[in-house]
């Protein structure tokens, strides 16, 4: 078990007391060559090669003006990742989530997609985390080869930055199903949440990226994340993920969070009439996601009105559920300033910092 | 005591396994035989007022770990023809929410009724050897006959409300 007091105590945040922690913000390497050192000898010829997104967005998926003119892209200056995104909107902790395009599930070869994500750990151990304490880290494992995923949960998993393992939206069959079971297991046991991050949906090798087909644009892609999710939320509700692992905090990321009282009442209310059929759930369904399941908020959902949003966090549960991410920095990313609309005092503290404290199980002191 | 008393039918019509459906008092009220014992359980699901009764009669499952099923209380769950609910007819307590979703149930009880009539019926001896102290003769090479009383009694299954 990660001993959660050892988080150095260090931060430039302005007091001592947690005001926010954002939950996505995405570095990357300037050369793939800061990741090809750390793979072994017989992939080091072959570099990266990742399956990649064939939608096309007409304004980039960066922040434009944060793009340099020789084309750098943001979040590959760490330094200035930290003395900019996280000191000028006091963040307190920042959970990075490195760069999508690997693809990891969308890999058709196990050994070669389990080397990638330990390369991308090596890199993010030792050239991303030390930049900064309020630097969160994700693990990057490789849904197709569980066993060996679990083996580098358990391997990276106690560096006392690292909070979560990430796996993406995309995959071959839903997470519900026991042969990814040796991951979350292994998550439990290092004290980490298991996050869904999209990636891989519809490239590659894994399934279409909505249940109705392949879309014909990057807006059909962008709006359906969530319908994945819902894919995935349903396996590993009912196939009881949660029940053999109770301790296992899990987060879905930048697949919006208005759908869930829909999915919520739906899955409950097949629940009364379909109970037979997963009778190890020991409660009603909605109440795993309640203890179990986080939301990150980007992209915010914008309603017609303020009060049809507030109406939303309610039914869904938002002060147990919701935490906020910025995407920086991405193009449709959410400001920590500007980007939450108005609510209730103790939610937004919840979506702020509370909820994502528990999440990460992060120390109330810096 | 204001409960009323309703006779349903003699035990006889009403074999384990078996349900009859019937309106007492204006309400309509199935009356379940679960391997012997008899149960009353309002015909009226407590979710869009379905005809509960009227539903499959059959198990359930229950689970020791994810992925394991074990089937039990077969033939005692009524499954609300509408949307699935199931019921424990013995208890009427819903399998999802047993404590708070629950049909009405009605005690139901069997009870002699009508005068235990003596009556004979002839039984073939079978192969008990033949009464050497009975004055029995063979006639036309019939074997001969032991009989004996035989009470029947009326057994009715009865419903409270």
């Amino acid at each position: 078990m990660t001993d959660t007091t050892t988080i150095p105590a260090e931060s430039s945040a302005s007091s001592n007391e947690i005001s926010l922690v954002d939950a996505d913000i995405h570095q990357r390497w300037a050369d793939d060559e800061e990741i090809t050192q750390y793979l072994p000898p017989r992939y080091k010829d072959d570099g990266i090669v990742a399956p990649t997104l064939l939608y096309r967005n007409p304004g980039g998926f960066f922040r434009q003006e944060d793009v340099a003119d020789d084309g750098t892209k943001p979040g590959t200056d760490l330094e200035k990742l930290a003395s900019t995104h996280l000191d000028e909107n006091n963040i307190d902790y920042g959970m990075l989530t490195g760069n999508s395009w690997f693809n990891l599930a969308a890999l058709p070869n196990r050994d070669y997609a389990v080397e990638l994500a330990r390369a991308y750990n090596e890199w993010l151990v030792n050239d991303c985390l030390p930049v900064d304490d309020r630097f969160l880290g994700s693990l990057y494992v490789a849904p197709k080869a569980p066993e060996e995923s679990a083996e580098l949960i358990r391997e990276y998993g106690d560096n006392p930055q690292i909070r979560q393992v990430m796996i993406p939206g995309g995959a071959e069959v839903p997470y519900g199903r026991p042969q990814y079971w040796p991951m979350y297991e292994a998550a439990e046991e290092m004290n980490l949440a298991i996050a869904v991050h999209p990636f891989s949906e519809g490239h590659g090798t894994s399934n279409a990226p909505t249940g109705a087909g392949h879309p014909n644009s990057y807006i059909e892609w962008h709006t359906l994340l969530g319908a994945y999710y819902m894919g995935q939320l349903a396996s590993i509700v009912t196939e009881g993920v949660f029940v053999e692992y109770p301790d296992l905090r899990w987060a879905f990321i930048e697949g919006g969070y208005g759908w869930l009282p829909h999915f919520m009442w739906r899955l409950d209310k097949n629940w009364k009439g379909l109970r037979s059929q997963a009778p190890w759930l020991e409660q009603r369904p909605s109440q795993y996601i309640r203890d179990n399941v986080w939301f990150a908020s980007q992209p915010i959902e914008e309603p017609e009105t303020p009060e049809q949003h507030n109406q939303i966090l309610d039914m869904m549960h938002a002060d147990e559920m919701l935490v906020f991410a910025s995407d920086y920095p991405h193009w449709d990313g959410d400001d920590p300033t500007w980007g939450l609309p108005p609510m209730e005092d103790s939610v937004e503290r919840a979506v702020r910092y509370e909820n994502a404290m528990e999440l990460w199980d992060l120390p109330r002191n810096q | 005591m204001t409960e009323k008393r309703f006779e349903i039918c003699p035990t006889s019509e009403l074999p384990p396994g078996d349900r009859v459906i019937t309106t007492l008092d204006g309400i309509s009220i199935g009356v379940f035989n679960i391997d012997g014992e008899y149960h009353a359980l309002k015909n009226d699901c407590p979710h869009q007022r379905a005809p509960l009764c009227e539903g499959k009669l059959t198990g359930t499952t229950e689970s020791t770990a994810p992925g394991q099923y074990e089937w039990t209380a077969d033939g005692q769950i009524v499954q609300c023809p509408w949307h699935g609910w199931e019921f424990d007819v013995t208890t009427g307590e819903s399998v999802f929410n047993p404590h708070s979703v629950k049909a009405k149930t009605f005690q139901t009880t069997v009870e002699s009724t009508g005068e235990a009539r003596g009556g004979s019926s002839a039984e073939a001896a079978g192969g008990s050897p033949p009464c050497s102290s009975c004055e029995t003769s063979e006639v036309d090479g019939e074997p001969p006959v032991d009989t004996y009383d035989v009470e029947v009694e009326h057994d009715t299954v009865v419903v409270y409300l």
